[in-house]
This record gives C-alpha cells, structure tokens and sequence, in this order.
C-alpha cells in the first residue's frame, strides 16, 4: 500500500516536470518562431514513464479484489450472534436448498 | 462481534445452488475498487493529454485508449476469473468507462491552457 502511494507520488512528479519542460521548450519555440508540433522526444519518454508508473499504482494501490463467493476460502467465517435468545430462523436464507449430504466432520 | 456479518456471510452448502448470491460487501468493495482506479487513470491521462497538445478527436481516442488498458489491467488483477469477483462482465468493461470522462476533459482543458496557452 505504501510502496504503490509512493509510485503514483513518483509518476505525478514525473508529470508535472514533463510540463515543465514543454513550457520551456514552447518558450523557446517563440523565441524561434516556430510553430509547435509536438513535444521533445525527452518529454514523451517522460510521458510514458509516467504512464506506467501511474498505470501501475493505480491498479495495485487501490485496494484488493475480495471474493464474492460465499463458500470461498477467504469468506470462511461463520459469526452467530452472542445472545442466543434472538436467533431466528424464518429469515430469507430458507430459500436455500438443505444439505442433505453434509455430515459432521470430527 | 455479534450478529455484524449476517448481510454476506452465509455458508451456503456446497451442493448445486439454484440461487445466486453474492456477499454484497465484497461486490461493493471491488466496485470501490475499480472506481478509484479508472478515476486517477482519467485524471492522470488528462493531463497527459493536454501536455501533448491534443485538440479535438485525438484526446478521446487517447481517453478510450487509457481505459481499455486500465480494463485489461483489472481484469488481469482479478486473475481472469471475473466471476469470483464480480457478477457479470459489465462492471468492469462497461461501468467506468463514462465515469471517468468528464475528469479527463476537467484535466485535459486544464493542462492545455496552463502548458500551452499561458
């Protein structure tokens, strides 16, 4: 989590020293007076660089996929409530088919 | 804790299951999930697409190009079994797609004026 925050941190200052320098070189494009066409090779490197670097911490930074499966390994637990007194059973899980074939398992 | 898991984590039995279901806090924490990465995918690609002096066409086809790669990227993420993570394919092409737009119009016009035109 801290590494991917750091990464994207990285790949904003990538960008905006990106901006910078095509400020810079459009400066001097006037100073020329040329038209612009496109960005110094440098900057589209740069461009790219940043790309990844953003590509990459957004997809691991953001947070883990979780299962919806119940009965995945991670969705294992099972709470009852603490105060036995309110556990009911007419709730909707009565649409679910009996399992017949399941057997305690010592 | 007492009774703060009933909404998804009922342990279904393993036999065939007519009914599907979903632990819906999970769905919502992909979704989440997804949401947050495309938004700074489209932020980032604004300003991207401003830096490069895109005008018109090119900036969405540079748009759609960035979130076709995000999608792939978080379809390897759920490890190409969509189904574990999601309920249908939808919520990770279709969902984000627009979402995202009108950030990156936002940061695309905003990067355009600040390198190009001031």
């Amino acid at each position: 989590m801290g590494l991917g925050f750091l990464i994207g941190a990285f790949g904003v200052l990538i960008l905006a020293h990106a901006a910078f320098s095509t400020i810079q070189y459009r400066g001097l494009l006037k100073i020329l007076e040329e038209e612009f066409s496109g960005p110094p090779v440098n900057v589209i490197v740069e461009l790219l660089l940043a790309l990844s670097f953003c590509m990459w911490a957004a997809l691991t930074a953001a947070g883990k996929f979780l299962s919806v499966h119940h009965h995945s390994e991670e969705n294992r637990i099972v709470s009852l409530p603490a105060n036995m007194d309110f556990l009911i059973f007419n709730h909707r899980g009565k649409v679910f088919s009996p399992g017949t074939d399941m057997r305690l398992k010592h | 804790m007492a009774g703060h898991n009933e909404s998804g984590k009922k342990k279904s039995s393993e036999a065939a299951n007519d009914l599907q279901t979903f632990s819906a806090e999970n769905l919502q924490n992909n979704m989440k999930v997804i949401y947050y990465s495309q938004t700074f995918l489209s932020i980032v690609g604004g300003v991207i697409a401003g830096i490069l002096g895109f005008k018109g066409l090119a900036g969405f086809i540079l748009y759609f190009l960035i979130m076709a790669i995000s999608s792939v990227g978080l379809i390897a993420k759920a490890k190409f079994s969509v189904h574990s993570y999601f309920d249908c394919w939808n919520r990770i092409i279709f969902d984000g797609f627009f979402g995202g737009l009108m950030s990156f119009v936002l940061f695309w016009t905003f990067a355009y004026d600040i390198v190009h035109i001031f």
